[in-house]
Parts: C-alpha cells; sequence; structure tokens
C-alpha cells in the first residue's frame, strides 16, 4: 500500500501528511530565520550581484545582501504576517457566525453582509483598505483580516443555524441558558472543525496578499526582507540578467502557500459528506 | 510583468512610424511634471522648458548667454535688470513676443508662489517693446539664474488651461500629452533659433522598466537608466555617463525636541542629532568611496559639501570622513558612551538613536539609507532606515533624519539650505537651522557686486575660520554622494556638447534638444 492510495482512501490520513508537510516547511522556515546572525542580511558593496555560488548559494542582490538569508527571513515575515491576519480573519467569520443565531434581524444583518463583501472585487478592496490604514504591516494586517472573512462566515452561518435548530440546544434555551452560555457550550464546540479548517484555507491567501501589496509597495517598507518587495526588486534585476534574485523567494513562496493549500483543502474534506470520495 | 506589456504595445506602436517616416526621436528619460507645463508654477527649473524661451539661457559651459534678450546690464545699485529684447521672437500661436509679454510672466510668477522663487522681484516693467527692467526689493546676485529658467509665456492667452495647453516661443510646440503616457512635441515653426533635425519627439513616461525595455526593441533613441543598468546598453546604443551636481546627503533636525510643531503640526527638533558631536561624528565615519559603490555601482564621487566642485564650494569646510575611531573619539569625548553593552551608546539616558527617511520608491535613496545605517552602526549609532511616502516623510523630516538630494547650477540653492529665514520652508531648511554669522555672509554674498566678488562670501558661509554650515562648523548636513547620470543613447544621435547636469536624472540632458542631430542615413 503505497502513500497516494492510502490518501485516496483515508481522507483523515490524507490531512495528516498534508498538515505534517505544511507544518514542517512552517518550522525549517521560523527556525532558519532565528537561527540567522543578523549579519546575513547586511549590505556589501563588495558581494553585490552575485550568482549563486559557494558562500551565497542563492547568489546576492544588487545591495549585496544574501538572497538565501534575506528569503528565509522574507518567508517567516510572510509567515508571520499571514498567522496573524488569518487569525484576525477567522475570529471576525466566528463573531459573524455566531451574531446570526441571535435572532432573525441579526440573521439577516449578517447574511447581508457577508454577500455584499463576497460581490466587491477581492483586490481593489484590498488595496483600498491597505491605503487607507496607512500602508505598512499593520496595512497588510487589517487589510487581509478585513476582506477574508466572507466565506468561511457564511460557512459557519449555516452550520451555526443547523445547531441553533437542535434539540438540545432548545433543552438548553426551555432550561433558561442565555445566548452566550448556548453560544459558549454549544456552538463553538461543534463549530472547531470548520473554524480551523477555514483558517488553514485563509492562511495561504493571506501569504499571497501580503506578497501582493507589498509588491506594489503598499505593504512592507522596501528594505526590510518580505517577498512582495523581493520579488518587486527582481523585475528591476531580471533587466540586468539576475534571474536568481526573483527566483528563490518566488519559489518559497510557491511552496509554501501551496502546503497549506493542499493542507486546507486536504481537512475541509474530512468534514464534507462526501469526504475522500471525490 | 503586468508593468512591461504596455511598454511593449507602445514600442510596437512607436516602431513602425518611426521606420517609415522622416525621423522622429523617442526619449523615455522620465521627468513628467506633475502640474503640467506652466513655467510660473515651476516648468523648466531643470532641462529645457520645450515650449517656452527664457531671456538668458546657460551654455554647455554654464556661462549666461543670450536667448530672448540681446543685451542686459545690472544698474550701479544691483537693483535694477535692464534688458532688451530681441524682435522676431513669436509666440507658437502666430503672435509676436513684447515686453509685455515678459513683464506679465515675471510680475504673475511672482506672486503665484509657484517653484520659481522671485520673492526678491519688486515689479518687472517695459519700457518700450522691446526693453523690460527688473526692480529688485534687494540685491540678489543668484537673480540671474531666474532669468535663465522662467519661461514666457503669452500675456493675452495665459490663462487656467495653459498648464495642459501651453504657447510659448521656444523651440517646441505641443501635439498631444496623454498624461502618465507620453509627450509628443514636434518643431515650433515660429521659432527663432533655427532648425531642428526631427519631424517629432516623443517622451515616454512611466516605470524605469518600461524604458529599458524600449530599448531593447529599438523603439527609443535615448533611456534614463539606474546606476546598475548604467554599462549594459543593448545593441546599436552606448553607453553615456554625465557628471552632476546631482547630490545626496542626510540633513539633521538641528533643534532641541520642545514640543514645537511646523503649521501642519509635525514636530521639531531632535535631542540626538541637536548635539553637533553626533552630526560631526556622522561625518567622520561615513565611508562615501563605499556609498558609491553599494548604491551608485561605482557611477558618482563622493559628497563633502552640498557643491563640490562649484567655484562657491569651500572644501576647507569639510572634515576627513571614513575614519571610524576619530568619529568614536568624538561621540566619547562629548558623553557619548555605550553603558548597557547593547552596541548603540547613551548619553544622560538618551539613546544616540534617529530615523532615517528615505522615500520608498526611490533605489538609490534606499541604499545609501542602508548603507549609511550599517555604518553609523559600527561606531554605536541607530540609525533605523525607515521607508516611506513623500507625505510621510514631510511628516517626519523636522524632527528626524532624511536623505535628500540637491544641486543646482547657482549658489542661491547654498541660501535656501542654510538661511534661518528658510527654515521648514519647502525642503529647504528642514532642519530648521539658524546661525547669525552664515544668515550674514548668505545675505552679504547675494548682496555681492558680482558673481566673482560673491564667491568668497559663499565661501565663508561654510566657514569662515571659526564658525560655518560646514561639517567643521555646525555640520548641519552628512552629505554623502554626488550622482553620475546615466543614459543608453542611440549611436545615431549627436547630443553635442553637455552641461554638468543639475539635480534631477533625466530632464536635465534635453537643455539643447533643439541642436541635437541624427547622423545615420
Amino acid at each position: 500500500m503505497n502513500g497516494v492510495a492510502a490518501s485516496r482512501r483515508s481522507p483523515r490520513r490524507r490531512a495528516a501528511l498534508q498538515g505534517g508537510v505544511a507544518l514542517v516547511l512552517l518550522g525549517a522556515v521560523l527556525a532558519g530565520s532565528a537561527l540567522l546572525p543578523e549579519s546575513a542580511q547586511t549590505v556589501d558593496a563588495v558581494a553585490r550581484a552575485l550568482p549563486p555560488q559557494p558562500g551565497h548559494i542563492l547568489g546576492t542582490d544588487l545591495l549585496g545582501r544574501d538572497i538565501a538569508a534575506r528569503t528565509l527571513a522574507a518567508l517567516a515575515q510572510s509567515l508571520q504576517v499571514g498567522l496573524l491576519a488569518a487569525g484576525c480573519s477567522t475570529m471576525v467569520a466566528v463573531l459573524l457566525g455566531l451574531a446570526a443565531t441571535f435572532g432573525r434581524a441579526a440573521d439577516h444583518v449578517v447574511g447581508a453582509l457577508t454577500e455584499l463583501a463576497l460581490g466587491l472585487p477581492h483586490f481593489v478592496l484590498l488595496i483600498m483598505i491597505a491605503f487607507a490604514a496607512g500602508g505598512g504591516t499593520t496595512g497588510v494586517i487589517v487589510a487581509v483580516a478585513l476582506t477574508h472573512w466572507p466565506r468561511l462566515a457564511r460557512v459557519l452561518r449555516h452550520e451555526a443555524q443547523g445547531i441553533a435548530a437542535s434539540d438540545y440546544v432548545a433543552i438548553s434555551r426551555a432550561l433558561g441558558r442565555s445566548r452566550g452560555w448556548i453560544a459558549r457550550h454549544h456552538l463553538v464546540p461543534h463549530l472547531v472543525p470548520q473554524i480551523v479548517a477555514g483558517f488553514i484555507v485563509i492562511f495561504p491567501h493571506a501569504i499571497l496578499h501580503e506578497a501582493g501589496l507589498s509588491f506594489i509597495g503598499l505593504g512592507i517598507e522596501p528594505h526590510l526582507p518580505s517577498v512582495g518587495v523581493m520579488l518587486a526588486d527582481s523585475l528591476r534585476e531580471i533587466m540586468a540578467g539576475n534571474w536568481w534574485v526573483g527566483a528563490a523567494p518566488g519559489l518559497g513562496l510557491m511552496l509554501v502557500a501551496l502546503a497549506f493549500e493542499r493542507f486546507g483543502e486536504a481537512l475541509r474534506r474530512t468534514t464534507s459528506p462526501a469526504g475522500g470520495v471525490a | 510583468m503586468i508593468r512591461s506589456l504596455p511598454a511593449l504595445a507602445l514600442a510596437l506602436s512607436l516602431a513602425v512610424p518611426s521606420q517609415a517616416d522622416a525621423r522622429a526621436l523617442v526619449l523615455a528619460i522620465g521627468g513628467e511634471p506633475d502640474g503640467g507645463f506652466d513655467p510660473i508654477m515651476g516648468w523648466g527649473h531643470y532641462g529645457s522648458p520645450l515650449f517656452q524661451s527664457t531671456l538668458l539661457r546657460y551654455d554647455a559651459k554654464l556661462e549666461l548667454i543670450g536667448d530672448l534678450a540681446t543685451n542686459w546690464e545690472l544698474s550701479e545699485d544691483r537693483l535694477v535688470w535692464r534688458l532688451s529684447l530681441r524682435d522676431d521672437a513669436v509666440f507658437s500661436d502666430g503672435r509676436p513676443l513684447t515686453a509685455e509679454d515678459v513683464v506679465f510672466t515675471y510680475n504673475t510668477a511672482r506672486t503665484a508662489g509657484g517653484l520659481a522663487d522671485l520673492r526678491v522681484l519688486r515689479e518687472a516693467r517695459a519700457i518700450d517693446a522691446t526693453t523690460v527692467e527688473l526692480a529688485l526689493t534687494e540685491p540678489r546676485i543668484t537673480f540671474a539664474a531666474r532669468l535663465a529658467t522662467l519661461g514666457i509665456v503669452p500675456a493675452g492667452s495665459y490663462g487656467a488651461e495653459y498648464a495642459r495647453h501651453p504657447v510659448g516661443s521656444g523651440p517646441f510646440r505641443m501635439v498631444e500629452w496623454r498624461e502618465g503616457e507620453q509627450l509628443v512635441v514636434e518643431p515650433n515653426p515660429h521659432w527663432h533659433g533655427g532648425e531642428i533635425a526631427f519631424e517629432r519627439v516623443s517622451f515616454v513616461f512611466g516605470s524605469e522598466e518600461a524604458g529599458q525595455a524600449l530599448a531593447r526593441t529599438g523603439a527609443a533613441d535615448l533611456v534614463a537608466v539606474p546606476p546598475s543598468m548604467a554599462d549594459r546598453a543593448p545593441p546599436g546604443m552606448e553607453d553615456l555617463h554625465v557628471d552632476s551636481v546631482d547630490n545626496r546627503g542626510l540633513a539633521f533636525p538641528m533643534l532641541p525636541s520642545t514640543g514645537r510643531t511646523t503649521d501642519a503640526g509635525a514636530a521639531i527638533g531632535n535631542d540626538v542629532t541637536a548635539d553637533r558631536a553626533i552630526r560631526v561624528a556622522v561625518n567622520q565615519a561615513l565611508d562615501r568611496d563605499a556609498l558609491v559603490a553599494l548604491a551608485l555601482d561605482g557611477h558618482g564621487r563622493p559628497a563633502m559639501g552640498p557643491a563640490d566642485g562649484l567655484p562657491w564650494d569651500n572644501p576647507e569646510a569639510a572634515i576627513p570622513g571614513n575614519d571610524p575611531a576619530a568619529a568614536m573619539d568624538t561621540l566619547d569625548a562629548a558623553g557619548w558612551t555605550d553603558e548597557d553593552g547593547d552596541g548603540i551608546r547613551e548619553k544622560d539616558g538618551l539613546r544616540a538613536a534617529f530615523q532615517l527617511l528615505y522615500p520608498a520608491s526611490d533605489s538609490t535613496r534606499q541604499a545609501l539609507a542602508l548603507g549609511a545605517s550599517e555604518q553609523l552602526r559600527g561606531i554605536g549609532i541607530d540609525a533605523r532606515p525607515t521607508g516611506g511616502s513623500w507625505d510621510e516623510i514631510g511628516a517626519l523630516m523636522h524632527s528626524q533624519v532624511v536623505v535628500l538630494g540637491w544641486g543646482a547650477h547657482d549658489p542661491s540653492e547654498i541660501y535656501f539650505l542654510h538661511h534661518g529665514n528658510y527654515s521648514g520652508v519647502d525642503y529647504y531648511n528642514t532642519g530648521h537651522y539658524a546661525n547669525p554669522a552664515v544668515d550674514a555672509h548668505l545675505e552679504a554674498a547675494e548682496a555681492a557686486s558680482g558673481v566673482d566678488a560673491s564667491l568668497a562670501r559663499w565661501k565663508a558661509a561654510a566657514w569662515d575660520g571659526e564658525t560655518g554650515f560646514g561639517p567643521r562648523g555646525d555640520a548641519a548636513w552628512a552629505w554623502m554622494v554626488n550622482l553620475e547620470h546615466s543614459y543608453w543613447v542611440s549611436e545615431c544621435l549627436d547630443l553635442g556638447a553637455l552641461q554638468v547636469h543639475p539635480h534631477g536624472h533625466g530632464f536635465p540632458i534635453t537643455h539643447d534638444l533643439a541642436s541635437w542631430r541624427w547622423t545615420c542615413e
């Protein structure tokens, strides 16, 4: 029995495998960037625009900074921003999903808000919010947090309504439990799988959008290590033939985003009724 | 990637007619003015005003020659310029240019408050159809430079739309301007200066990369390129390096922080940089040769003052750089020591730390900020690079150190950068520097009887043996590098003799565009 066959049969095993890959990548990036000496990213007039070679295995950029060290630091930065932004976004979705069970009017408001947010062009909204929040790391986090909640909120709203209509919730209500108590003790525990899967699906989006905003100059300051900034720099350097400047951050970003995307997808299937068949 | 697609489309559209028709010239040198082509609002300050002519102009050796003026003289008391105008100058709409137009232009510019700084002008008046007098409120020797930069507009048709539809007596007239994309001009048939060798001239705007893409397809004849691309001209083009007085330096906040703010609410003052020892140590520590290598790819030279190599520069005002040991001695002697062992010095509980602001869109200034920051860390000063927009910099530049650039063909900038009256005015004296002795030297220089006589006073303002704005005196700035402006130019394009460029990479090269020639068949 090989791994592929096993994962095809068991969505849980598949999710565990994908999760393992994603977590190993996450750990490697965070540990790598934490272990790097600060000097690995400093400018060096002598070692400018060197192609990959011993000492600089992925080469250096136009300011003599080591691409390998800078890529690791950039990915770590992306992961941190992504975790925070995806976390905030998930929080927003959970709050709105729970709020939808607080009566008919609240449900209508949440439904309308969700549809409205889904109808707006995604990246335009991101740019506008990031700009309004003053750009920088904060701008990116706020923008991602405020644009990525609708899909998860919609899922949670439906799930929460289903649970809220069940007998044991009705009994709790008849026993005089408050809405808050019911939300804490009945709704949230049942929603945990959706919340976790939703968070992991949002996470790679958050990383990609952080890179996108930094690429167009609305994100992280251009001297700090960030994948978007490095890719924007590489546009100029590719003109000079320095292909390695864009290759490492581009591939690194793709790998990390892909790993989490697949993990999220695998996790989603474990909870979907058609899990493992598709 | 997406950004280069329009450039390629444009390249194709430009490449076709240039082969079929008579010669059209395509330049990708940036310099698109935000506010349009109105000299009264600052257009033409650097480079050729294209559409307008000026009273005087600088030749390639930076000597003043007549353009509209055939004769000019300054009165004994140095308060009145009298200029005779040529009688064959005609605006591109066919109407003749008279003294009234000159008077209108100068009087309007005086009150408009654009970049053309004419505060010192009392009034312009017409004596007859071809003679004007410009009366000043006080002697101002650098006023002659304004005569060479302010383009004359027609009194009859100047209005709100002028900036978008300029009419002038210069070598070119506008065919089309699509903002952010391109400006197309053609020779003005009424121009008094002679033949122009090109049917049309197109200025393509957009990113540096787009300009380079155009050059590679053969669609652009002249492209301004960053230092990193300076020696990589594609086939059919040559590398061109032009010397400049375009400099970059660190402007220090000179006042201690007392809670005072500008009218716009920006904080003024910084307790760290208000200490002269910090400013001197920065000047001593900076390895400017390394900065030239790092940020300019070697295409430049170290800058020791605001006007290196110009007649009004005072080399005596400089102190040797690349001497971290001397810088550390300076800091030790002033009481800045590293008490807590974190590598950064303190004095009375105050860390030797400040922000180093640079515009996020400018890769050269970013590299300078990073390089300087690293060098300063070596002597125990924490200069944190901070990238931002010009708006963000504007709010911080009176209380933090900022990478600024200047460089002009006349010494008036020395006055604006260091005179107390210009504290907080535009980007001039951002540090609110004021030293009565320096102010007196600057005023004496402007009031001198002639350019030669003014030189000694300009030099004394930098260092007079006791004080001055230079590093040996108050060290109001730490100058870092002088740029070299790099271009790719078609092998067939003869640009003639070139000036030393002022501040602004790109447009200044057009100063004598009308005399460029095409040397290939």
